[in-house]
């Protein structure tokens, strides 16, 4: 009963995802028009037959910007990611391995003073003072969201590091690089996947506000955030240019959320449902 | 032993508070660009029509600001000011940092204020009621409904709000002041947004609280459900109360997004503007104001929490925990 219901949110959730990265990867085979294409003559049109999505205030069609803008957005995101996770992975395996060291004691300390910083505010000092752009942004995004990831997997490796295994492991002369790997790496991935799924929904919303304020892409580029942007100055004379690239946005975030609420009700034995 | 914690915790947050200011510092004086030209209003390639007199006039300034001091003593130095609530003068309108924040500070007190209890209004009701009705329909519905509303950028659902509200029915005027009339939609928007991680923590503290071996005894005992229920609901107070003080610490300093759309008078639009035009100190003493009020709201919050919680032994307490676990995601979630 309880894993049904799971797995349905998990498929929705997939099932979204995948067409969203099809129309995307895709893109020429959903859309005859070109992202950076001009026309004069359909400008700020509304919703139709001919621009799904309507135009903006150059006549570029908004449905297929969308669609290439995705994969700006998309990709920036899922690189920052990766780069957080690893050095987030990393760093939470070796703190938790060498805890209560002057190591540890250390980055759990720069962990505070980075928890202290409001993510927006600290992404904004950046971009005030290197200037404005995505990959601007992506540092602000991968200085910053590596800690959750430290913190879970040091918190893991602090509970397993003393298991039956890992000892068996040492006791059978493994190096240290062996058992980080081989032993203790294993061993986080389940959760430090949930999270990552919702890490990357919190981080897509993250980079769009961002952009969304001036921050990231800047305008001629299309990318979801600086389409908002742009859209931004005429939205309350034509509201519907906003919706194409804020519906992906929602989509997106929305199936990431599915998937990792799913995941976590399977992987979590501890959230009782039942009164 | 208490008293020893507290104590322990006083000295962390101090140690954190110089660490943040010193990366504060550090930022600012590392960031590529000379302050100096900003302050002449002087792009990077700008030349002037009398050098001489330009570059005199820059020495001037970098004298008058500190600038061509050591880094370390120019650190001590701002630190000694910034004791003394001195953060300088805006290099726009000449103005002290701290009359520019203060001026504020009652703008961002009163939206986060009021979001605050928006959101704990609805997070209390729909947790605890998703919590009694936990595995069925209702409950369901409203994780559904979190999981909806989470994926909801803040950006989208305030322009949404404002176009339906002051565009299509006029109820909201658009104006840059900040007076009761204004203050309802975007603190609505604020406590909507907010209010998915209440509910999710609300359920999950009144679910393991009923899980407990003592709900069980006394609902053998034959207690009515009500008191039962409402017993638990005490037990799990305490934790609830923990997050939304923290959360509070973040609605101070995030709401950015909202203040600018709204164009609300408060910090985080300041803020705003003042990136716009690379005004560092102000930048500056706005960052510090943030980090140094979430600091110290942790610090109250957990010190109170330690004196009001029986149970605190030597580690931290589990709901503690799962409060702090709590706040580092809605520090980023909420702002969006």
């Amino acid at each position: 009963m309880k894993r049904k219901r799971c797995s349905i949110k998990t498929v929705t959730g997939l099932v979204l995802l995948l067409t969203i990265v099809v129309l995307i990867v895709f893109a020429p085979l959903f859309t005859d028009y070109g992202p950076y294409e001009v026309n004069s003559d359909e400008r700020l049109e509304s919703f139709g037959r001919e621009h799904l999505f309507g135009t903006d205030r150059f006549g570029r069609d908004i449905f297929c910007r969308t669609l290439y803008g995705g994969r700006m957005t998309l990709f920036s995101s899922l690189g920052a990611l990766a780069m957080a996770l690893i050095i987030g992975v990393l760093l939470g395996i070796l703190t938790g391995l060498y805890s209560q060291t002057a190591f540890d004691v250390v980055l759990m300390r720069l962990i505070d003073v980075l928890m202290a910083f409001p993510f927006m505010v600290l992404a904004m000092v950046i971009a005030a003072l290197w200037g404005s752009g995505l990959d601007k942004l992506l540092f602000a995004v991968v200085a910053v969201w590596w800690v959750p990831f430290a913190r879970l997997s040091r918190s893991i490796v602090i509970k397993i590091k003393n298991d039956s295994s890992v000892c068996a492991a040492r006791v059978l002369g493994a190096s240290q690089m062996r058992i980080i790997f081989c032993e203790l790496l294993p061993k986080t991935f389940s959760s430090v996947f949930v999270l990552s799924t919702f890490e990357l929904g919190t981080l897509i919303l993250s980079i769009s506000a961002l952009s969304f304020l001036g921050m990231g892409a800047q305008p001629p580029q299309a990318e979801w955030g600086s389409m908002l942007s742009d859209a931004r100055s005429h939205f309350f004379q034509h509201p519907y240019i906003l919706f194409g690239p804020a519906l992906f946005i929602v989509l997106t975030v929305l199936s990431l959320n599915l998937i990792g609420e799913g995941l976590r009700d399977m992987l979590d034995p501890y959230e009782k449902t039942e009164l | 032993m208490k008293r020893n914690m507290i104590f322990r915790r006083i000295r962390s947050a101090l140690i954190t508070l110089l660490l943040s200011s010193a990366a504060i510092f550090a930022l600012m004086r590392f960031a590529p660009g000379d302050p100096i030209d900003f302050a002449l209003g002087l792009g990077p390639g700008d030349m002037g029509v009398n050098m001489d007199m330009l570059n005199e006039r820059k020495a001037e300034l970098r004298k008058q600001y500190d600038l061509d001091e050591n880094i370390f003593i120019q650190y001590v130095r701002w630190l000694k000011r910034v004791v003394r609530f001195d953060l300088g003068n805006s290099m726009r309108t000449k103005i002290p940092i701290t009359e520019e924040l203060g001026r504020r500070i009652p703008a961002t007190l009163l939206l986060s204020f009021t979001a605050l209890v928006i959101e704990s209004v609805i997070g209390l009701l729909a947790g605890f009621y998703s919590a009694l009705k936990a595995g069925k329909f209702q409950d369901g519905f409203i994780r559904i409904l979190c999981v909806l509303l989470g994926s909801l950028p803040a950006f989208v659902i305030s322009l949404a709000a404002l176009f339906l509200f002051s565009v299509k029915l006029h109820w909201y005027d658009i104006s840059s002041r900040a007076e009761l009339h204004r203050l309802w939609l975007p603190a609505i928007v604020l406590g909507i947004i907010g209010s998915p991680q209440i509910i999710r923590m609300v359920r999950s503290e009144m679910l393991s609280e009923l899980g407990k071996p003592y709900v069980s005894a006394i609902q053998s005992c034959g207690l009515p459900k009500r008191m039962v229920v409402y017993g638990a609901f005490r037990n799990a107070l305490l934790p609830i109360i923990t997050t939304l003080a923290m959360s509070f610490a973040h609605l101070i300093g995030g709401s950015v997004v909202i203040e600018s759309i709204f164009n609300w008078p408060g910090l985080g639009n300041y803020a705003m503007s003042s990136i716009l035009i690379h005004d560092y100190p102000a930048i500056q003493g706005y960052t510090l104001l943030t980090v140094a009020s979430i600091i110290v709201i942790n610090l109250i919050v957990e010190t109170a929490y330690l004196l009001a919680d029986p149970h605190v032994r030597r580690s931290e307490s589990r709901s503690l925990k799962a409060a702090r676990e709590v706040r580092t995601h809605e520090k980023k979630k909420v702002f969006n």
